[in-house]
C-alpha cells in the first residue's frame, strides 16, 4: 500500500472550511453595513443572503465569460502570455481546421436526432403507464434505472455491447446469416458512430423524461377529456388535440434541457474510442484542444462557438414552438 | 361483453409494449452484471452465456488490486460529500434570499442566474482554470469543491426557490411579530419546512458530484488523487490497448454505479420530486 498521504485530505478540508466561514462571515457584514447605511431590514437581509451567488456569478461567470472572449482573439499556451492575433482563430476554425465542421456535425446531428427521439419513446411510455396500470410505482422505477447509471459506466457498457464479437452482433447474427451481410460494427465504423451513440443515449436517457412528461398527463384536466368524449372525440382525437398540447410547455422543457445537454455530450463520447476521431463530440474537442495541446486561444474560440450555436438553436426551438405551445394557452384561455 | 373484451385486449397490450420496454431496459443492464462475473473465456462464447458459471466473484477483488481502487472510492467520497455539503447550505440560502425578501435589483438578478443555467460550463472552463492555476491549487482537490460554497448550480437555486414559494407566508410573520431575526426564522421555521427539496437537491448534486469527469480530468494529475471516474477511464485506457478486460472493466463500472442506484432505490422520492420540481415551471 502506497503512502496515505493525509495532508492532501486535510489540506483542502481546511480551505474548505475556511472558505465557509469566510463566506458566512461576509453575509454578515454585508448585512451590518447595508444596515449602518441605512438600507432596509428586508433589503439588507435580502443582499447578505444572495450573496454568494452573487460572488460566485462574478468570480466564476462574469470574469471568466469575459475572459474567454478576450481568449478567443489570442494565441496562448499557458506558459507565454497571451498574444493577441485577431481573427486568426475564427477564420482557422471555418476555413482551415480539417477536425472543426466534422465535430459540429456530429454534435449537431446527436443533439437533433437524439432528443425527438428520445421524447417519443418517453411519451409513448408515459402514456403506456397513465392507463391505470398497477404497480407504476415498479415500472417507472425500472424505465428510470438506466438514467441513474454513471455515463461512464453507460458508455463502457455499451462499448462492450457494441463490440465486434459483443451482445447486439451476437444476438443479430442470425439476421446477418439471413441476408448475407457482414456484422456492423458500431463504434468502430466511422458511419455507424452516430447512430450508435443514439441507439445508447435512447437507453440512457428516456427514463428521466418518462417521469416528467407521466407527471404532466396526470395533471391533465380529466373534465376536458369527458367533456370531449361526451361530443364524440375518439382517443386519437383526445389525445391529438387535447392532452398533447395540455402537456405541451413539459415537452418543450424536455426538448429545450435535451438539446442544451445533448449539444454539450462530453463523458460518454471520452469513454468511446473511434476511428480517425470520428466520434469526437465539440466539448470534448474543446478539452482536447485546450488541455492536451495547450491551444487556450484556440479551444476558447470553439468555446464561444458552442455558446452562440447553442443559444441560437434554443431560440430556433423557442421561436418554433410557439406554433404548438401557444395553443396551449389559448385553450385554457377558453376553460377560463 | 363486447366492452369488456375490449378492455381485456387493451390491457394486455399495454402491459406487453410495457414488458417489452422493460426487457431493453434490463438486458443491457443484467449483461454488464452477468460480464463482471465471467471468467476471460467466457466473455465470448457463443450462444452468450447469461448466468455465468461459476460466477467469478473474484473478479471483484483481482480488478480492485490492479489499481487503487480503494483510494479512488474514498477521494470521489471525500469530494462528493464536501461539494454537496456547501452546496445545500449556500444554495437553500440564496434561494430564500431571492424567493422571500424584497429588494431592488432582485428580479434583474434572478434573470441572469436563469440566463447562466444556459452558459455552457466549457466557456467558463478555461479561465476558471487559469484561476486556480494562479492560486496554485491545480492537482489539489480544492477546485473541485471550494467553488461550492459560491453557490453553484443555478438549477438547484431555482428548484429551491419554486419550494419556498409554495410555503405560505403567514408562518414566518407570526415569527417576525415574535422578534425573530432572520437567521432564527431560516433555522427554526424554514429548515424543516423545506427538507423534502433539500432531500431532493442533495440527491440530485450528489449524483452529479459523483459522476462529474471534466473537472477531475482537468484539475487532476496524480494518479491517487483520482476519484472512481477518472479511475475508470484510466483502467480502460491503460487496459484496453491490447486486449479489452470487459469483465474487470463492468466489475469496476458496476461498483462505481452502486453507491448511486442504492441512492436511487432509498431515495426513489427525492429523485423523482426534484426532477418534477425542476419541470412544472417550464
Amino acid at each position: 500500500m502506497a503512502e496515505w498521504h493525509a495532508e492532501w485530505y486535510l489540506s483542502t478540508l481546511s480551505h474548505w472550511l475556511l472558505v465557509g466561514a469566510a463566506m458566512i462571515g461576509l453575509m454578515l457584514a454585508t448585512y451590518a453595513v447595508l444596515r449602518r447605511l441605512k438600507v432596509r431590514r428586508e433589503a439588507a437581509a435580502g443582499y447578505a443572503l444572495i450573496l454568494p451567488w452573487l460572488l460566485g456569478f462574478l468570480i466564476w461567470n462574469a470574469y471568466p465569460f469575459a475572459y474567454s472572449l478576450y481568449l478567443a482573439f489570442t494565441e496562448y499556451d499557458v506558459l507565454q502570455p497571451p498574444k493577441w492575433v485577431g481573427l486568426e482563430n475564427f477564420k482557422y476554425m471555418f476555413f482551415e481546421d480539417p477536425r472543426f465542421w466534422p465535430s459540429v456535425k456530429l454534435t449537431v446531428l446527436y443533439a437533433f436526432i437524439s432528443v425527438p427521439l428520445g421524447m417519443a419513446g418517453a411519451l409513448a411510455t408515459a402514456v403506456l403507464l397513465a392507463q391505470d396500470v398497477k404497480a407504476v410505482g415498479f415500472w417507472r422505477t425500472l424505465y428510470y434505472l438506466p438514467s441513474v447509471l454513471p455515463a461512464a459506466a453507460t458508455a463502457l457498457l455499451w462499448r462492450w455491447m457494441f463490440a465486434s464479437k459483443g451482445l447486439i452482433n451476437t444476438l443479430l447474427s442470425p439476421i446477418y446469416r439471413l441476408l448475407d451481410m457482414e456484422p456492423l460494427m458500431w463504434f468502430a465504423d466511422e458511419r455507424l458512430v452516430l447512430p450508435s451513440f443514439v441507439i445508447m443515449s435512447f437507453w440512457g436517457i428516456f427514463g428521466a423524461n418518462t417521469v416528467i412528461l407521466l407527471a404532466a398527463l396526470k395533471n391533465v384536466p380529466k373534465e376536458l377529456l369527458e367533456a370531449a368524449t361526451v361530443d364524440g372525440a375518439g382517443p386519437w382525437t383526445r389525445f391529438f388535440k387535447i392532452t398533447l398540447p395540455m402537456i405541451s410547455p413539459s415537452l418543450l422543457y424536455v426538448m429545450i434541457m435535451g438539446i442544451i445537454g445533448a449539444l454539450q455530450n462530453f463523458t460518454a463520447p471520452l469513454f468511446i474510442t473511434t476511428p480517425s476521431g470520428a466520434g469526437t463530440f465539440l466539448n470534448v474537442y474543446i478539452y482536447q484542444q485546450g488541455f492536451t495541446q495547450y491551444k487556450m486561444g484556440y479551444a476558447s474560440a470553439i468555446a464561444w462557438f458552442l455558446m452562440v450555436l447553442i443559444l441560437i438553436l434554443t431560440l430556433l426551438v423557442l421561436r418554433w414552438s410557439e406554433a404548438w405551445v401557444y395553443y396551449e394557452v389559448e385553450v385554457r384561455q377558453k376553460r377560463r | 361483453m363486447g366492452l369488456t373484451v375490449r378492455r381485456i385486449l387493451k390491457s394486455a397490450l399495454v402491459y406487453a409494449c410495457l414488458t417489452m420496454g422493460a426487457a431493453v431496459v434490463v438486458v443491457p443492464l443484467f449483461w454488464m452484471v452477468s460480464t463482471s462475473l465471467k471468467g476471460p473465456d467466457a466473455l465470448f462464447s457463443y450462444p452468450p452465456e447469461w448466468i455465468p458459471r461459476p460466477p467469478m466473484w473474484r473478479n471483484y477483488i483481482d480488478a480492485w488490486k490492479i489499481l487503487p481502487f480503494g483510494r479512488f472510492l474514498f477521494n470521489t467520497i471525500f469530494i462528493t460529500a464536501l461539494a454537496v455539503t456547501a452546496e445545500l447550505i449556500t444554495t437553500s440560502l440564496v434561494a430564500y434570499g431571492f424567493a422571500r425578501f424584497d429588494f431592488r435589483g432582485r428580479d434583474v438578478l434572478f434573470v441572469i442566474l436563469l440566463a447562466t443555467m444556459m452558459l455552457p460550463g466549457v466557456v467558463t472552463l478555461i479561465p476558471s482554470f487559469l484561476i486556480w492555476r494562479r492560486l496554485g491549487l491545480v492537482d489539489t482537490f480544492d477546485p473541485l469543491v471550494l467553488g461550492a460554497w459560491f453557490a453553484w448550480g443555478p438549477a438547484y437555486i431555482f428548484m429551491m426557490r419554486q419550494f419556498f414559494l409554495t410555503i405560505p407566508k403567514s408562518i414566518e410573520e407570526a415569527a417576525i411579530m415574535d422578534g425573530a431575526n432572520v437567521v432564527q426564522i431560516y433555522w427554526h421555521i424554514m429548515l424543516p419546512m423545506i427538507r423534502p427539496a433539500l432531500l431532493a437537491i442533495a440527491v440530485l448534486s450528489f449524483q452529479g458530484n459523483w459522476n462529474n469527469l471534466q473537472a477531475p480530468l482537468i484539475y487532476l494529475n496524480t494518479m491517487e488523487k483520482y476519484p472512481m471516474v477518472l479511475g475508470l477511464k484510466f483502467f480502460e485506457a491503460t487496459l484496453s490497448k491490447e486486449a479489452p478486460m470487459w469483465n474487470y472493466m463492468m466489475a469496476m463500472s458496476v461498483l462505481m454505479a452502486l453507491p448511486i442506484v442504492g441512492l436511487f432505490f432509498a431515495a426513489q422520492k427525492y429523485f423523482i420530486e426534484g426532477i418534477n420540481i425542476g419541470a412544472t415551471k417550464g
